[in-house]
């Protein structure tokens, strides 16, 4: 990448949330005005009720039915807007000038309604603050301010989940507003200067889900790039524009992993920022939508990706991907691409279950030569091991009872005998041993 | 379960969207089929183009039965039903 795209990002850390009369962020305390804040969420009449609690690290308190978690930001100077295209927002390119951020916080959507019209199961995550199942996911570690949002049921399936989209993106909005004009505690500045041209080159690939096809709608609301929700073509995208929030908005399924929170601190972004100009350059990274339902789409996606990693120079790739079946092959096939066109890759994955009886990966093709394992935590049926019981419920008091089965709805206090965790991106322990 | 039926002695085709996945998981013998959501016709087409379209793909399947395959073995509908009158 030859031109330049200079991030200056502030963060403002945040050791404890308190509820208080105004919304106010002094030396490391966020207050929230809960009642102003629901006031406010009540405005859009596409919302019928909203209730805001807060769950802190090793409370017993479980989060239940999470559409998303933001990582609350704001763009400070330049162009654009943190988390463009979603919900109406303008959709200007994001990735230069300043923005500030809330660290160590984040701003849950918990609705019970599906994310398309025609499914019509409620989404299920969530999300335990202390107990076995904290270990699985990185927002267990942040302190939570959960919306329990019920919006408008006479509206379509579409404009309940924007409206409690937009309702989460308000709070989160106003939050970090608090911070727009101080000086950040923490600064760092994000940018790809040219360096030593003997070291590698080096792309990140992410492969993302998109429920085009198989909700037969192309404004079902899932994870967006600009918005966008729709099965495309490869992206080219800088870095900072994840940073910003350009890849954005929950999925259902993935486990907390794939939250804008998640795409907003993607920990394998910052490991290669980290390395640039020691170790490799970091070339750019290439987003890839998965689940497309012919062969020769899934083919085009793979050669393009490749193709896209070779003009940016790149010969190295880190393979990240959400989860499926489905969508295992376009991510499996792009790693074959790229070595073929020599370009090594390293494939960060879960893996199936050896209960299955079948291959650790769906189409364990060989060029897939270097992967690193996140474990089969993935399997809620397999993994077996019980949910606690918990003192309290942030978001509904049901939970599925395996997350395969999200009909069958047992109490979420009590917890359930399965329940599963993925998680894709290397935030939490979980890994695989041979034996 | 292609490769269990095919060891008790009995041939099996498997029409597949997704065919590159029959193959590299053993399929011995893989018809090419249209998507995901209609492997054996394609609702674009007339009704009667639809048929002949799905006709093609079925008589592949049939066709590939009768022949002897050493390993996974893709069998595509537009080369081998070329011309087919149905």
């Amino acid at each position: 990448m030859r031109h330049s795209m200079k991030l200056e990002l502030g963060t403002f850390p945040v050791r404890d949330v308190v509820h208080g009369r105004v919304n106010s962020y002094l030396n490391g305390v966020l207050e929230i005005d809960k009642r102003g804040l629901e006031a406010a969420i009540l405005q859009d009449g596409r919302i019928s009720k909203v209730d805001m609690e807060i769950a802190k690290p090793g409370e017993s308190c479980r989060i239940t039915k999470i559409h998303d978690a933001l990582q609350p930001m704001v763009k400070v100077e330049g162009q654009g807007t943190c988390y463009p295209g979603v919900c109406g927002r303008p959709v200007a390119t994001v990735g230069t000038g300043r923005t500030h951020r809330l660290g160590g916080i984040t701003v849950m959507e918990l609705a019970e309604m599906p994310m398309y019209e025609g499914y019509d199961s409620p989404v299920e995550d969530f999300v335990d603050m202390s107990g076995p199942a904290a270990e699985l996911s990185p927002l267990s570690e942040t302190i939570n301010i959960g919306l329990r949002l019920v919006p408008d049921k006479g509206l379509s399936i579409l404009d309940q989940n924007e409206a409690t989209h937009s309702a989460a993106l308000l709070v989160s909005d106003t939050l970090a507003g608090l911070v727009r004009s101080l000086e950040p505690p923490i600064e760092e500045v994000f940018e790809l200067p040219a360096c030593d041209p003997a070291l590698p080159r080096a792309v990140y690939i992410t492969c993302i889900r998109s429920s085009e096809h198989y909700s037969a709608s192309v404004y079902a609301f899932w994870t967006a790039i600009y918005g966008l929700t729709r099965l495309t073509p490869p992206w080219l995208l800088h870095p900072n524009e994840l940073l910003d929030g350009a890849i954005s908005a929950g999925s259902p399924y993935h486990g907390p992993a794939a939250t804008s929170w998640v795409y907003a601190n993607n920990p394998v972004v910052k490991e290669m920022y980290r390395l640039h100009g020691r170790e490799l350059a970091f070339a750019g990274v290439i987003a890839i939508r998965t689940r497309w339902s012919a062969q020769f789409e899934k083919d085009i996606t793979s050669n393009q990706a490749a193709k896209l990693a070779q003009m940016a120079g790149a010969s190295g790739a880190v393979v990240t991907w959400d989860a499926g079946g489905n969508d295992f092959m376009e991510t499996i096939r792009t790693v074959q691409a790229c070595e073929k066109l020599g370009i090594k890759t390293v494939f960060l994955t879960g893996e199936d279950s050896p209960e299955s009886g079948g291959p650790p990966l769906l189409e364990p093709l060989p060029e897939a030569d270097a992967i690193v394992s996140t474990g089969f935590g993935g399997h809620a049926n397999r993994s077996r091991a019980p949910l606690p019981k918990v003192e309290r419920i942030v978001g509904f008091e049901t939970i599925a009872e395996n997350i395969m089965l999200p009909k069958e709805q047992v109490s979420a206090r009590e917890g359930t005998q399965y329940f599963r965790g993925r998680d894709v991106y290397g935030f939490t322990p979980l890994s695989a041993h041979d034996y | 379960m292609a490769k269990e039926i095919e060891r008790a002695g009995i041939p099996v085709a498997v029409i597949s969207a997704l065919y590159s996945l029959a193959l590299t998981t053993g399929a011995p013998r893989v018809v090419r089929g249209a998507r995901i959501e209609h492997v054996c016709g394609n609702p674009r087409l007339s009704a009667e183009k639809d048929r002949d379209y799905g006709m093609r793909i079925i008589m592949t399947a049939l066709k590939s039965l009768q022949t002897n395959v050493t390993g996974p073995t893709l069998f595509d509908p537009e080369v081998e039903m070329a011309g087919m009158a149905v």
